[in-house]
């Protein structure tokens, strides 16, 4: 009998147990709250101008609170699954642009087509940018900022090696880097210009530069490119590119492990081919030996097409307050936010407010990603970097690491 | 009567329990794997019957068997590597001095408590080409020139350097726990042996593993079961930006099937084969774990 007793109450913690996790799951925070998920580059880059957004919005709606929460590139999109999965996704989410078709296709985003009046300057926002944010004529994105690519060079060293001016083509300023690396010779892993060589925003660079492509499509099918004449003709210049200015074997690293500024920053290195903010971390020693211009086209005069990237900030489908989303979109990508994102050496979202920087003259020669909805496939399955390390370490010739890229490619941009 | 329901009823509140956390989601995983279930069926909350597309498209994925016969090599190298190398530190520990093994147990302890994703960070500084104190050392140590050596070049040396930081994470509990069996052993019979010519590896062999054969048994089951369904360690000492079919390993392979390339029903599909491998392997886990009870 006793043991009964015991049973019993065994049974009815257990059960107990069970209906209080089914409890803990189920809650959700609803009042006057906006949940807004920004890159951690905001937090550490511009937080003023996060703050004086919120501070806009909670004027104009009282008693609002915003929850800003920072991500990482690595795993935001998981956590965004697992938001939409258990219903409860942000109210505004910043996408990197090749991010955006995906997501778009599959009907993640509201429809902001209407709304875009509501967007300072959107009459004018940046072709590219504003590309990667409409899908089947619609627009399911406000463009927050773009970068473009440059090369962050040591003045001082160019200077000494008798280099007086920029390069205006690939050849002279090959020969230019050459001779600083002559010149730095004792300098253990000297690089004249240090490049992880499966970074592939830089060696399709020399794809686009040539002619070639990634992707086109024919009859409604993906068709890879990359094994075209002018893409392997590219491939081929950066192989040799990347030959002549290594100097120990990079070929398998890939573009931040270590971060191009780092080995900037050791000494280790006359240049760079990234971000126009690479600046802000070539270290303290060289600060005043950093200097920037567009990386040069094979073409005598003209400058390399470089990769845009940028974000763009999405309003997902299932956010209990849209309005005040879309309200919020118009406060932090206001002119004045523009303008200080602007400053911080961002290029802007729209073209009435760009300037003359070297990062925004390189944005006029851009070349971007295919607009298919498992490009993000293409990139998180390492694709291109695997076609990068079988070319720069011999395992195959260029031709049959494209051609092999190029069906990948194709298939994963034909799935379902 | 009341003697016959009473066992059933004690059991009741683990069944219940068990039913609750394990039952219900093997449920719904086995559900989610006869669906087509990507970002568009996630955004529906609403998956689309396939019936049993999702495992005849992984079985005839020439990756998912290329994965498995990888995975299925490291588990043999790893465990055997963990086995062997943890039962040589605990025949150590019997040996030293007291002090000594206090340093060793508290050394392993460290290890042991130290969780994957440090270890991981820690393993990364170690290695790193540019600034790595491993290359440091093998340069000063003149044992070649290891200046901006890359340790993570190829798919075989990524998975080389995922063995070492595994084996030695699963070292310490190895260790530990054949010490504590070897402890078991008649000092007396090791001392009946020796008298009668033996040498040691005789003795070792043909005394000291009978006595620890059951713990040696548990240890390496348990480990073949941890080393085959390993994840942290691979995905993040390769790192996203290197993960590729050349070097997945199972848990990476669903992970990249199932969260990266956001198609769910498949990833499913895979994690239920994964189990159908890991309970067919606990099976001869359970039945030697039974044998050496009836033994006993």
């Amino acid at each position: 009998m006793k043991l009964r007793v015991v049973a019993a109450i065994l049974v009815a913690v257990s059960l107990g147990v069970v209906a209080a996790t089914a409890q803990a799951g189920g809650q959700r925070v609803t009042a006057n709250k906006l949940t807004v998920w920004l890159q951690v580059d905001a937090q550490s880059g511009w937080p003023e101008v996060v703050a004086a957004a919120n501070q806009q919005f909670q004027q104009q709606n009282p008693g609002w609170t915003v929850d800003v929460q920072y991500q990482n590139w690595g795993d935001h999109l998981q956590k965004f699954d697992a938001t939409i999965a258990g219903n409860d996704t942000p109210d505004v989410i910043e996408m990197g642009n090749t991010e955006m078709t995906k997501y778009m296709a599959a009907g993640a985003f509201a429809d902001l087509t209407s709304a875009k009046s509501q967007f300072s300057n959107s009459s004018s926002w940046l072709s590219g940018l504003a590309k990667s944010a409409s899908y089947g004529g619609k627009t399911f994105g406000v463009p927050y900022y773009a970068g473009s690519r440059v090369i962050t060079y040591r003045s001082d060293l160019f200077k000494k090696a008798g280099i007086k001016k920029a390069p205006t083509s690939m050849k002279q300023f090959q020969a230019d880097l050459v001779k600083v690396g002559k010149m730095q010779k004792k300098v253990k892993g000297f690089s004249p210009l240090y490049v992880g060589g499966e970074d592939w925003y830089t060696a399709l660079s020399f794809v686009f530069d040539y002619g070639g492509s990634i992707a086109t499509t024919h009859k409604g099918k993906w068709i890879g490119t990359l094994d075209s004449p002018r893409s392997v003709a590219g491939l081929t210049a950066f192989k040799n590119f990347f030959k002549a200015t290594q100097s120990k074997s990079t070929a398998t690293l890939d573009g931040t492990s270590p971060f191009p500024y780092t080995v900037f920053s050791q000494g280790l290195t006359a240049a760079n081919y990234g971000p126009a903010w690479y600046s802000c971390c070539t270290g303290a020693k060289y600060k005043t030996a950093t200097a920037q211009f567009v990386m040069p086209s094979h073409v005598a005069g003209k400058s390399m097409p470089g990769f845009l990237g940028g974000s763009d900030l999405a309003v997902p489908a299932q956010s209990g307050s849209k309005t005040q989303a879309i309200q919020w979109l118009a406060d932090f990508t206001s002119t004045s936010n523009e303008r200080s994102l602007q400053a911080k050496g961002n290029i802007p979202n729209a073209t009435n407010l760009l300037g003359a920087s070297v990062n925004e003259r390189a944005a006029a020669q851009s070349w971007f990603v295919p607009q298919a909805k498992h490009w993000v496939d293409v990139e998180n399955g390492n694709i291109l970097k695997t076609m990068l390390a079988q070319i720069l370490t011999g395992r195959l010739t260029v031709k049959q690491a494209a051609s092999v890229a190029s069906d990948n490619i194709a298939q994963t941009l034909n799935e379902s | 009567m009341a003697g016959a329901t009473v066992p059933y009823l004690l059991l009741l509140p683990v069944v219940l329990v068990m039913g609750a956390i394990l039952g219900y989601p093997i449920y719904n995983l086995v559900r989610l794997s006869t669906q087509r279930y990507g970002l568009f069926e996630l955004l529906q909350h609403h998956g689309i019957p396939v019936g049993l597309h999702n495992y005849g498209s992984v079985l005839h994925d020439a990756v998912f068997w290329h994965t498995l016969l990888r995975t299925v090599v490291f588990t043999i190298v790893n465990v055997g590597l963990t086995m062997g190398i943890g039962t040589l530190i605990a025949l150590l520990m019997v040996r030293v001095s007291a002090w000594v093994r206090i340093l060793l147990a508290a050394g392993l302890v460290l290890v042991w408590s130290m969780p994957p994703v440090v270890a991981v960070q820690v393993w990364n500084w170690m290695t790193n080409s540019q600034n790595g104190v491993l290359n440091y050392i093998l340069t000063e140590l003149r044992l070649g020139d290891y200046f901006q050596h890359n340790w993570y070049e190829t798919p075989f040396s990524q998975l080389g350097m995922v063995t070492t930081l595994v084996v030695w994470g699963a070292l310490p509990f190895v260790a530990i726990t054949v010490y504590a069996a070897l402890s078991q052993v008649p000092r007396d019979l090791i001392e009946a042996a020796e008298t009668d010519g033996a040498t040691a590896w005789r003795v070792f062999k043909d005394v000291t593993v009978p006595v620890i054969r059951p713990a040696l048994l548990i240890l390496t089951s348990l480990s073949i079961l941890w080393d085959f369904g390993i994840f942290t360690q691979a995905y993040l000492l390769i790192g996203p930006g290197h993960i590729v079919p050349e070097n997945y390993l199972m848990g990476v392979y669903l992970f990249q099937e199932g969260y990266v390339r956001t198609d769910f029903g498949r990833g499913a599909a895979i994690s239920i084969l994964m189990l159908v491998i890991v309970a067919l392997m606990s099976a001869v886990y359970v039945r030697r774990m039974l044998k050496l009870g009836d033994e006993a």
